[in-house]
């Protein structure tokens, strides 16, 4: 435990911009944030049976002095296990409404497809095909591989796949969304940041699965009209 | 490489093929020169549960070195951005991280808790074998027979390429054509129909052959444990068994299940985890049993709150089966589902909590002592709450678009698997050797072999959380140096080296055990608190000949305190009739026979296989073993 203290150290100082927790979207924002609290009272469980734990070994570890003792006799203690029954229970209730709500609000703006909002959102097509990504934008331009997304807008993707199933992932926009071949998955989120994100396919799909990767741009609203004459 | 003949075969699998003809050759002289085949004949007939217990860890510590070698070509690869380490890369390591799941999860993990449920629990039941121990030699030939149908794949050149999980349509005929997975559904099909006969014979024996006097309330806790795992497997194996045959109706006559106009991929992924996530808790609830046992006898205390770990163990074991979408919240399945199973999910946390706290307070008070089995134990505790809270953090399901499929799940169920199952099967192991053979294993080597392995197993999979946040996806055979990943996978490396190092100790202290003529140590070398201590050791064929009579739990070691005898009673049920007979290597033997015909398409040997297969059913129908017993019975 002491050798994964220094690690565990070492990998927080290189850790601060790890994807996952350095959101480019406020939809990937909620999860960090969520990602971060249920962290917090992971960390408050671990860290109190970690106590219990060097307490207990430190204190009652065989020593030559008590090779022929016998401990009395107990059975359990009521109070305590209701307590570790309660306390757990009340933390998991602290992580699950934010979960559920979060659940919610991230699932249900991916399936609205038809909602009133639609006008304000930029379509684009997403096709999946063993191991490549196609883009088709609203006025039909396709980029291969390459997302070019517009700052601040509202995207809504539609994803279908013409062979095996895959996964969208980029992870500083957005969580998964599985893309399949009988039917179409959506993804809703907001880029505000500019700059280039990683993208990868993360449901393995077959020999080249490694290296079905995209590249997600976000520019300026009018640079994206510009990007998108030049296709 | 082209080869005559064979065709096109790549180096590894040629590198392997002589160096199994020099094992196999140098082990058939072994074998010959120090006179060994009378014994090992007297294995292959056994029915005696002892004997099988200890050759289903036999086979799981060989599948092991398989499995770990895949292990250690995968990290090699990964090592470094871009690597190209022999010929690991693309469908090479698409088939190398296949069967590293499949073989760890049903030809390793499996049989070496069923091996040690074998060997334990009748006699810490005060059972002079399992209910059924001509069911029982069933059970393991046919692991064994699954077994070598699905590593025999790596030989032919044919191994297994779509994930321990064989997503459709990846694995459809369409997509991966050729027999590769239909050694996969063959190897895991007829395996399977072993655990389940596994399952019927413990559930049988825990119901039937307790000593007198041992309620269900004063049962040790392996039995528990084992009592409800195999509840789980009759439940969750046959969905397993529907779902391959499924698969096998799509890949060979053309069925569309998981495809086409009616059927769904996503059927597939529901069929496969409603047997997959229980089958975790398969795998964990015997470590805990065993943790159990062994936390308690080496803080020489009574486990702490029996029956809430009772009730735990049960819960966590109803509420596996209500949890199996956690596995598809990308699917796409609707916020309404996704929430609901998220909540269940945490709910698992509850239970398992109780048990962290109650093996805690086990130790509280007692006088702990540090032995190789109380040392996995321990080390188990703070690795498999790590693997339990990241599994908290993977049950928001939210967050877990971001987790899923990334290598944060990766080390998440590692160290719920290695933390929870192989951990506690090396305890057991440990703690029960002197049952299997009469011998202790080296405490000193079993020392080293614990710190290495406990030491490299952090150094490998904590990094594994941090490749997973930073976006690195399960199952790619390569990495570039933007995706700033390398320190996390080689450091990763380093670590899962050390893990194969530790296991070379595990070598050298058999080998230590055995050559040096060390003596046979007593029935009670741990001074432990269950019946298995009242036995000699190792324990004889019939190691009951009076059957103690229990008043309490751990009445053993109570007896001992008090400087007493358990009292015992010759006034049992009869005891399982065992015997010598080659029908259930030979029934294994004809139904590999039958799938080798299934994987390559050959109808004359499927038909071959199929009737031998029948033909022993009927043999099988018409012989009862324990007529003779009832003669005897009868004239006495």
């Amino acid at each position: 435990m002491k050798k994964t203290g220094w690690i565990l150290t070492l990998f927080l100082l290189s850790g601060c911009s790890l994807r996952v927790l350095d959101p480019a979207s406020p939809y990937a924002d909620k999860i960090t944030r969520l990602i971060y609290l249920s962290f917090g009272i992971m960390m408050l469980v671990f860290v109190v049976v970690m106590i219990l734990f060097v307490h207990f070994l430190k204190k009652f570890h065989e020593t030559s002095d008590r090779v022929d003792e016998i401990p009395v006799d107990e059975s359990g203690n009521r109070k305590l296990e209701i307590t570790w029954t309660v306390l757990p229970v009340l933390l998991l209730v602290i992580l699950a409404v934010p979960t559920v709500t979060t659940t919610y609000q991230l699932t249900s703006g991916a399936s609205q497809g038809e909602g009133g909002q639609d006008k304000e959102r930029v379509i684009i097509h997403v096709k999946a095909e063993q191991f490549r990504w196609e883009f088709t934008y609203e006025g039909g331009e396709v980029s291969y591989d390459k997302l070019v997304l517009p700052l601040d807008k509202e995207v809504e993707l539609r994803l279908t796949s013409e062979d095996v199933i895959h996964s969208f992932w980029a992870p500083n926009l957005a969580g998964k969304i599985d893309v399949f071949p009988d039917k179409e998955t959506r993804l809703v989120f907001t880029a505000n940041k500019l700059g280039d994100f990683q993208g990868k396919c993360a449901e393995f799909c077959g020999s080249h699965h490694a290296l079905m990767r995209f590249e997600t741009t976000v520019m300026e609203a009018s640079a994206y009209e510009t990007w998108l004459q030049d296709q | 490489m082209r080869l005559p003949i064979i065709g096109y075969v790549l180096s590894d699998v040629i590198v392997s093929w002589i160096i199994t003809l020099i094992i196999g050759g140098f082990l058939l002289w072994w074998l010959t020169a120090k006179r060994k085949w009378p014994l090992i004949l007297d294995y292959i007939g056994t029915t005696d549960n002892r004997k099988i217990g200890t050759m289903y860890i036999l086979f799981a510590i060989l599948f092991f070195i398989r499995g770990g070698m895949d292990a250690m070509f995968i990290r090699t690869q990964l090592a470094v951005p871009d690597n190209d380490f022999w010929v690991f890369q693309a469908d090479k390591y698409n088939e190398v991280f296949t069967t590293h799941g499949t073989v760890m999860i049903f030809f390793v993990a499996m049989p070496l808790l069923i091996g040690l449920m074998n060997i334990a629990v009748p006699l810490q039941l005060g059972a002079n074998d399992l209910a059924f121990p001509y069911l029982n030699a069933i059970s393991f030939w046919l692991f064994v027979s699954g077994a070598f149908i699905f590593n025999m794949a790596f030989f032919f050149n044919a191994a297994p390429n779509a994930g321990w999980t064989a997503y459709a349509p990846l694995s459809n005929d369409t997509f991966t054509s050729g027999p590769n997975n239909n050694y996969y559904i063959f190897g895991l099909q007829i395996s399977g129909l072993g655990t389940i006969f596994t399952a019927i014979n413990m559930i049988v024996t825990i119901a039937r052959l307790r000593a007198p006097g041992m309620k269900l309330s004063r049962m040790p806790l392996f039995p528990w444990a084992t009592l409800v795992t195999s509840s789980l497997i009759l439940v969750a194996f046959p969905v397993l068994t529907v779902a391959l045959l499924l698969l096998m109706f799509d890949r060979f006559y053309g069925t569309s299940f998981f495809g086409g106009e009616f059927g769904s991929p996503v059927y597939w992924q529901h069929l496969f985890w409603i047997f997959g996530h229980p089958e975790v808790y398969i795998l964990v609830l015997p470590a805990f049993g065993i943790f159990s046992d062994i936390i308690s006898t080496f803080s020489r205390k009574r486990i702490y709150g029996y029956t809430s770990m009772v009730i735990s163990i049960t819960l966590i074991g109803l509420l596996g089966f209500m949890v199996w979408a956690h596995h598809m919240f990308t699917v796409g399945l609707g916020a309404l589902a996704n929430s609901v199973f998220a909540i269940t999910t945490m709910l698992i946390a509850v239970p398992t909590g109780i048990k962290v706290f109650n093996w805690l307070f086990t130790m509280r008070k007692g006088v702990v002592r540090m032995t190789t089995p109380m040392l996995f134990a321990l080390g188990f505790i703070p690795t498999f709450v790590i693997g339990g809270v990241t599994g908290v953090m993977l049950a928001v399901a939210a967050a877990d678009y971001q987790y899923h499929d990334s290598y944060f799940v990766v080390a998440h169920f590692h160290y719920t698997m290695i933390g929870g199952t192989i951990l506690g099967a090396f305890a057991g192991i440990y703690y029960w050797y002197p049952k299997m053979t009469g011998k202790m294993l080296n405490e000193k080597l079993g020392k080293w072999h614990f710190w290495l392995f406990i030491i490299g197993f952090h150094l490998t999979f904590l990094p594994q959380h941090f490749a997973g946040l930073n976006g690195m996806p399960r199952r790619v055979f390569t990495y570039t140096w933007e995706d700033g990943v390398f320190l996390f996978n080689f450091v990763s490396t380093i670590g899962a080296y050390l893990m194969g190092i530790s296991m070379l100790f595990v070598l050298w202290n058999l080998f230590k055990t055995h050559r040096s003529g060390t003596s046979s140590v007593d029935g009670d070398p741990w001074d432990g608190r269950t019946l298995e201590w009242t036995t000699d050791s190792p324990a004889p064929e019939h190691p009951f000949p009076n059957v103690p009579v229990v008043d309490r739990l751990d009445a053993y070691w109570y007896a001992k305190v008090n400087q007493t005898n358990l009292p015992q009673t010759k006034d049992v049920r009869p005891d399982p009739i065992s015997i010598r007979t080659f029908q259930p290597i030979l029934l294994a033997g004809v139904l590999m026979v039958m799938s080798i015909g299934f994987i390559y398409h050959w109808m004359w040997l499927q038909i071959l296989g199929g009737g031998s297969v029948l033909a022993f059913f009927l043999i099988r129908s018409w012989t009862d073993e324990r007529n003779e017993a009832y003669r005897k019975g009868e004239k006495s």
